[in-house]
């Protein structure tokens, strides 16, 4: 990519709005933080004499179907949503890392295994397969973990094995190698601080694919499961209601909308950044 | 290069490669496939008895042994395996469980529809996509790029079931222009298609964006234009052309966000289709349907994907020397 092009790039999509990515990611944090401590309500507690009020001073964003804040909600939901997120992302990072490194600075044999079930694994669209598991393997929380990590970690695998590949020939590797330095020290201590910045920018944009795919598969009722606060499950339960009370399906969207945007952006500085460096 | 005719050779090498990758491919993609059939929980023949006589109270022992016969369920993995994939070898995809109709049948109807769907959301948000990306490149750094921008960072997050929902509430209930389910009439297809589209739209327009910024960054355009070339001719012909090398690569990633769409859409808009066609297998537990479904999907997928490398690799030689993000493909040799 020319300079001009990547000025205008940075211009237009980022500088700035990575900072306000941050400090909406931050005040996020705050929020959920404060919200947490300060709220009264419980989250899965029902209330019946306050069904489906609209917002108010008293309910923020109103109440459920079953008299439940919709606002407390949405702060335990983080957990789910973005908590289990965070969990798939990593785990899927382990164990792609892990695969990638072997594949990339090992045997030529191995390399060619490990690829093949690599691209079989990724001849499957994400949400078909991960739908395919949990379903199969029967509706809740850890079946659906399983399912997304199995169907996240083959990026990394890829990425890392091409990085690996790149850097095996590099001198500091070679030194390491006659030093004979122990395989894995030489993968802790040598490889992946050298990837570790490609793999952040990749964690933080499965991060929020992940936020997307978790609350899909709760929505489609294949994830974690009602009455748990999860903003998929939210808007599974609240869509009976919608027209009554639309509140109870605009604010858990609008949750999940924020927190993508601001993940998404944050991923699209860090790329920036990997990019000038290079 | 003594070969009469290279370019020919050429193309047969790399067809070759192609068709071996593609063929253990779509092996380790039908051994992953029906191993997640044979570690389902809980008994088979039971299931598929269930399913079969359903409503009819407890099935009989006998016949639960006739059915465990029947799908060879007591047999090793490396047989039951090939019970199966022989049967999809010789054109034969079995029966639903459920409906006792061939898989074939129940699935041709279901793929009309979802083509009627994916082909429409693939013409709107496509072309907003281009339409967006333009105005984007056609004064960059200027409000109206952010703005393009902006609406698909934005647009990118926003969960498609949720819109699906929005859009439900305000133009079906709120407004009662159209409906909100059902498929058949044209009506009926306005608000899934949007959703879809919306979907292809917001992860298109940058990635086009880039690609004709790029294209138009490169030395040859400079030199036209120092030739004297009109703009519009520089754009139209070498600009635009220049930028759609990488921009087929993406109808195989939309290809996975159209079935992944289609699911939750067909869902949501209580549509026929291959989406709802999916869920409900998995919630009937019809796994001659499901397995079916699962292994159309990666294999489209795959094949899609590989005919688009290959044509590719065909349109720009120098992208043989390997600078090329790789979808689906077969292992790059650095």
């Amino acid at each position: 990519m020319s300079t001009t092009t990547e000025k205008l790039l940075t211009k237009t999509d980022r500088n700035n709005s990575a900072l306000k990515a941050l400090l909406l990611f931050t005040l996020l944090l705050c929020l959920f933080g404060a919200g947490l401590i300060l709220t009264p309500y419980d989250p899965v507690q029902a209330d019946f004499l306050h069904r489906l009020t609209s917002p108010s001073a008293s309910h923020w964003f109103g109440t459920d179907h079953l008299g439940r804040d919709i606002a407390t909600r949405l702060l335990y939901g983080a957990g789910w949503s973005v908590g289990l997120a965070f969990l798939v992302s990593s785990l899927g990072a382990i164990i792609g890392t892990a695969v990638g490194l072997l594949a990339g600075a090992g045997q030529s044999w191995l390399d060619s295994v490990l690829m093949r079930v690599t691209d079989s694994f990724f001849a499957f669209p994400e949400l078909v397969a991960a739908i395919a598991i949990a379903g199969i393997l029967g509706p809740s929380t850890n079946n659906m973990i399983l399912a997304l990590t199995l169907v996240s970690w083959m990026r990394y695998a890829r990425l890392v094995r091409t990085l690996t590949r790149e850097i095996s020939h590099r001198d500091f590797i070679l030194q390491a190698r006659l030093n004979r330095l122990p395989q894995w020290l030489v993968f802790w201590c040598h490889y992946l601080p050298n990837i570790r910045m490609s793999l952040l920018v990749l964690w933080t944009s499965l991060w929020s694919r992940t936020i997307l795919a978790i609350s899909g598969l709760s929505f489609l009722g294949f994830g974690v499961q009602p009455p748990k606060a999860e903003w998929g499950a939210m808007l599974l339960d609240g869509k009976p209601y919608m027209q009554s009370a639309p509140h109870v399906m605009i604010f858990p969207g609008v949750a999940i909308l924020i927190t993508v945007l601001a993940l998404n952006l944050i991923g699209d500085h860090l790329r920036d950044r990997l990019n000038k460096q290079h | 290069m003594n070969h009469p005719f290279p370019l020919l050779k050429h193309l047969a090498t790399l067809l070759g490669k192609r068709l071996a990758g593609l063929v253990t491919i779509l092996l380790g993609v039908s051994l992953l496939t029906f191993t997640l059939y044979y570690i389902s929980p809980g008994d088979k023949a039971l299931t598929i008895s269930n399913a079969r006589y359903m409503g009819e109270g407890d099935v009989p022992p006998e016949v639960v042994e006739a059915i465990r016969e029947e799908f060879a369920l007591d047999e090793p993995f490396p047989v039951q395996f090939w019970h199966w994939i022989s049967g999809f070898l010789q054109g034969d995809f079995g029966k639903s469980l459920v409906s006792q109709e061939d898989v074939l049948l129940i699935f041709l109807p279901n793929l009309a529809e979802t083509l009627e769907l994916a082909a429409t959301a693939l013409a709107l948000g496509l072309s907003l996509a281009f339409l967006l990306s333009l105005v984007s490149v056609w004064k960059p750094g200027s409000i109206w790029d952010r703005l393009a921008v902006a609406f698909s960072s934005i647009g990118a997050a926003v969960p498609s079931y949720w819109l699906g929902l929005i859009l439900i509430l305000v133009f079906a209930a709120k407004l009662q222009w159209l409906p909100s389910f059902g498929s058949g009439s044209l009506e009926q297809l306005v608000l899934p298609a949007v959703t879809l589209g919306f979907w292809i739209t917001t992860s298109q327009t940058r990635l086009l964006r880039t690609f004709l910024l790029e294209a138009s960054e490169a030395p040859f355009i400079e030199a036209l234009r120092l030739r004297g070339v009109p703009e519009g001719e520089i754009f139209r012909r070498h600009i635009l052309r220049h930028a759609m090398i990488p921009a087929i690569a993406m109808i195989g990633l939309d290809f996975a966000a159209l079935l992944e769409g289609s699911i939750i859409v067909e869902v949501i808009f209580s549509r026929g289709g291959v989406g709802s066609l999916f869920v409900g297998s998995i919630l009937s537990r019809d796994y001659p349907l499901l397995l079916f479904l699962v292994l159309f999907a990666a294999c489209s997928y795959v094949i899609l994907n590989s005919l688009i490398e290959l044509l590719q690799d065909w349109l720009s030689p120098h992208s043989l020397q390997g600078n090329r993000p790789s979808l689906t493909g077969g292992v790059k040799k650095s």
